[in-house]
């Protein structure tokens, strides 16, 4: 592809923010520079003003601009990081392509700003063999899409919780490691022989925390807001046994598999991330995500609250009273808010935040799940778990940010080098793609996202590129509209309302 | 309007599907509504055409033939159209949704829509999709407002100048599961009452929290109440007992010994209810497990009003569906089902 003659531009909030490259999805992307944006790059942990110039797909170069050149340049505007990761979504291809395709979700992806992301493995059929992968990577193919898509193979046959998957043929075709996701590891026993084979071949378990007994006919996380509505309660407990056997059992694996690593995704409660944080202080190969749902809402939303959870602390670090504040808005019992593990109370969201700060979560993962209509226009107690949130997850932590209770750099690396570092601490993968560090490197690939913190975008069905269109930010208006993603130096996402918003 | 002194107060609730978005002067109104709807009962034809042409859909989901013949009762008492539906949930989980029904019944001409369900919640998604009202009649765990407004209409006939405040009202029984108990929470904290909810722990979970947190008079208009599993306790000087009935599901899901433990520690016999007040009265939703939450000999003593809680459920549901037929388009704009 030739070089573009007419460089195109982005300038920082000053109104000629232009991107359209010319080129379509997949196509690699030709010449283009960013002036007088807002560089962040979590590698070196740099951020600053600069530009950027991207040649035939490569980033030719990354200046730092200073002093006069700098000047009117903010982390207010146009922000460039490289593109995000995320260890945790579901496309449901195969076999639940209503509610989303392989292309439906890398359109998402991409909107979102996502260039790599990794799916988990409860399709049908579930991607317990290595032919299942090979439908997935032509699906994506097929697509078109520059997206890396990844995957995690099962870890039991079918994930029905009894014989292990086809475990080594599955890493031979390049799983990422191996999840039940959905469901937790059934067994202590069967976790146990899943650690040990996983950690021989050098792949990681990533499990679903969850005490099945303790949540049969669960609907909302048992609490005050569950007990008002007569919800049946979806205890903490259940998380926190769940993460308890994990560790345990992952400490006496370790002893005859030194390479036995564990993941826990989506960890959603106060006392599941202290254990977390206690086994990592003990020098335990474990690592875990939390979701943007669970950091920014919380249980009263399905009272029909809408503030984000850190406007529902008190002074003390309490959860406040929904009712008291006269704070319920909404239509209650909607069942975009049904989600699994559930919306907790909004001091567990402040723990998720917390450990998201000191390290104690390495990344935030998205758990996308993209449901049909029909699988959500239902009563409450029968809807499907899950949250459309691949689209939303910069606008859910930019919300932080403009809070004042996350930095902006963190927020980018939660969504970088942090997932990048958990697939690069499992020993197979550690010089991988997938493990690469995601940072805004002269002469590799262009691969990075280009939003706008001073554009705000509201939340529809039609916005959203998921077929999902179960978001309970549906209506809202959230800040960061991406104007561009570039995945491997090909174009996966650009914002063309920016051009005809241009005058 | 404005009879005796009291604030003239407008009926503008499209729906009536929890107690939570109901002030207590809209409760007032209910009351002196029902007052108006027992001056029909007492007549010798208990017919008004209030609602003549006007058509009422029962929705259960849930088999309960004296909620719904209440209903049935107090529609046909105002001269409205009536037609039952009975369907099991289980046909829900079967692929017939809840939308789809709904959007039938609109077809169909239904005005107002009197519905039961098993799932807590769901007239909220029926009310998100009606053209019409939605009148509950107790969905899930979570809520029975006509359950709780007979209720507090039995209690002020039985009290003082039918005033509440600082009467002490004891509920016992299986609180956890009980869409009665958490609406009478909402009307009885409205009235003023002294509420004591009482049962094995087990069937109290939750509870202690959701006390502690309105026990510093938190939400307007609401005071606190009490939880406890202290049986003597929650009936020591009650100007009201009332028992919620015992489901034997809770013994197969490890939540009670057996019905017989349940019986002898949590029953209201005659030796405990005479440690309430010597005029206190004695109620229950029904239907009734008699010598398992309540001793036979009680159910049928002269302090109980069982059956006036039946003859007031009509009254109650006869101001209901004319204080909800009575709502306009005007006040169907607002966005929010609350």
């Amino acid at each position: 592809m030739s070089p573009k003659p007419d460089a195109r531009r982005v300038g920082a909030r000053s109104g000629g923010r232009q991107v359209h490259l010319g080129p379509e999805v997949g196509q690699v992307v030709g010449r283009f520079e960013l002036e007088g944006a807002w560089l962040v790059d979590p590698v070196s942990g740099r951020e600053g003003p600069g530009e950027i110039v991207v040649t035939d797909g490569l980033l030719e170069s990354v200046v730092w601009l200073k002093g006069t050149e700098a000047a009117g340049v903010d982390d207010k505007g146009v922000v460039v990081a490289p593109g995000f990761f995320d260890l945790h979504a579901h496309f449901r291809e195969p076999g639940f392509e209503d509610a989303e395709t392989i292309a439906s979700g890398s359109a998402a992806a991409a909107h979102g700003g996502y260039t790599s992301v990794a799916l988990m493995p409860n399709t049908s059929p579930a991607l317990d063999e290595p032919g299942v992968m090979e439908r997935i990577r032509s699906a994506a193919r097929a697509g078109g899409s520059p997206l890396e898509i990844l995957a995690f193979g099962a870890v039991s046959a079918g994930r029905a919780g009894d014989q292990l998957s086809a475990m080594g043929e599955l890493a031979d075709a390049g799983v990422l490691g191996f999840s039940d996701d959905g469901a937790p590891v059934r067994t202590p026993k069967l976790l146990r022989s899943a650690l040990l084979y996983a950690g021989m071949l050098g792949l990681p378990v990533v499990d679903h925390a969850e005490d099945s007994e303790l949540t049969a006919g669960a609907e909302a996380h048992e609490g005050y807001v569950a007990s008002v509505m007569g919800l049946a309660g979806w205890p903490a407990a259940a998380e926190v046994n769940a993460v308890s056997r994990d560790l345990a059992v992952l400490e006496d694996a370790l002893r005859d598999e030194p390479r036995a690593r564990l993941h826990l995704a989506h960890v959603s409660t106060a006392a599941a991330l202290a254990l977390v944080r206690r086994a990592k202080a003990a020098g335990l190969p474990v690592t875990c995500d939390v979701t943007p749902h669970h950091l920014a809402l919380a249980d009263e939303w399905i009272a029909g609250a809408r503030r984000w959870s850190w406007e529902a602390l008190g002074a003390d670090g309490t959860s406040r009273d929904p009712w008291a504040d006269g704070a319920l808005h909404a239509t209650p019992y909607n069942t975009a808010l049904r989600v699994n593990p559930p919306l907790r109370t909004p001091a567990d969201a402040a723990a998720c935040l917390a450990a998201l700060l000191d390290g104690t979560a390495d990344a935030v993962a998205t758990d996308h799940a993209p449901h049909t209509v029909v699988d959500k226009e239902v009563e409450f107690g029968l809807a499907a778990n899950g949250i459309s949130g691949i689209e939303t997850a910069l606008g859910v932590l930019l919300a932080l940010v403009d809070a004042g209770r996350l930095p902006l750099a963190r927020a980018l690396a939660a969504l970088t080098v942090g997932p990048a570092g958990v697939v690069a601490s499992w020993p197979r993968l550690a010089t991988t793609p997938a493990a690469r560090r995601r940072g805004l490197t002269e002469g590799a690939p262009a691969d990075l996202v280009v939003f706008d913190r001073a554009d705000r975008w509201r939340v529809t069905p039609e916005a959203l590129r998921s077929k999902g269109k179960n978001s309970p930010l549906l209506g809202r208006d959230l800040s960061g509209r991406v104007l561009l993603t570039v995945a491997g130096g090909r174009l996966a996402y650009e914002d063309r309302e920016a051009d005809s918003t241009e005058s | 309007m404005g009879a005796e002194g009291s604030i003239a107060v407008a009926w503008n609730h499209r729906h009536l599907i929890d107690l939570d978005a109901v002030t207590w002067p809209e409760i007032e109104l209910i009351m002196r509504t029902t007052d108006e709807m027992k001056g029909v009962l007492a007549r010798p034809i208990r017919r008004v055409p209030a609602l003549n042409g006007r058509r009422v859909t029962m929705l259960f989901y849930e088999a309960s033939t004296r909620t719904r013949v209440s209903f049935e009762t107090a529609a046909r008492n105002l001269s409205a159209d009536v037609v039952s539906i009975a369907t099991a949930t289980s046909s829900v989980t079967k692929g017939e949704s809840l939308v789809d029904t709904i959007r039938t019944l609109e077809a169909l001409g239904a005005e107002i829509l009197v519905m039961r369900h098993s799932v807590s919640g769901a007239p909220y998604l029926a009310a998100d999709i009606f053209g019409g009202h939605v009148l509950n009649g107790g969905d899930g765990w979570h809520a029975h407002p006509t359950q709780a407004l007979l209720d507090l209409y039995t209690m002020r006939e039985h009290l003082p100048d039918g005033d509440l405040h600082g009467r002490k009202v004891a509920i016992v029984g299986d609180i956890l599961h009980s869409r009665v108990a958490r609406s009478n929470i909402w009307s009885l904290t409205a009235a003023g009452a002294d509420l004591w909810l009482c049962g094995p722990a087990t069937l109290l979970r939750g509870f202690d929290r959701w006390a502690a947190a309105w026990s510093g008079g938190a939400i307007p208009g609401h005071g606190r109440f009490n939880v406890t599993s202290d049986i003597d306790a929650a009936l020591r000087d009650a100007d009201v007992v009332m028992a919620l009935r015992i489901q034997r599901e809770r013994m197969q899901g490890g939540l009670l010994p057996s019905l017989r433990e349940y019986a002898a520690r949590f029953g209201l016999n005659a030796e405990r209810v005479a440690l309430a007040k010597p005029e206190a009265i004695v109620m229950h939703p029904g239907p009734m497990n008699e010598g398992v939450e309540i001793a036979p000999d009680v159910a049928v003593s002269g302090r109980a009003v069982i059956t006036e809680q039946v003859a007031n459920g009509v009254a109650v549901r006869m101001a209901l569906l004319y204080l909800l037929a009575g709502v306009h388009e005007t006040a169907r704009t607002g966005e929010s089902i609350r």
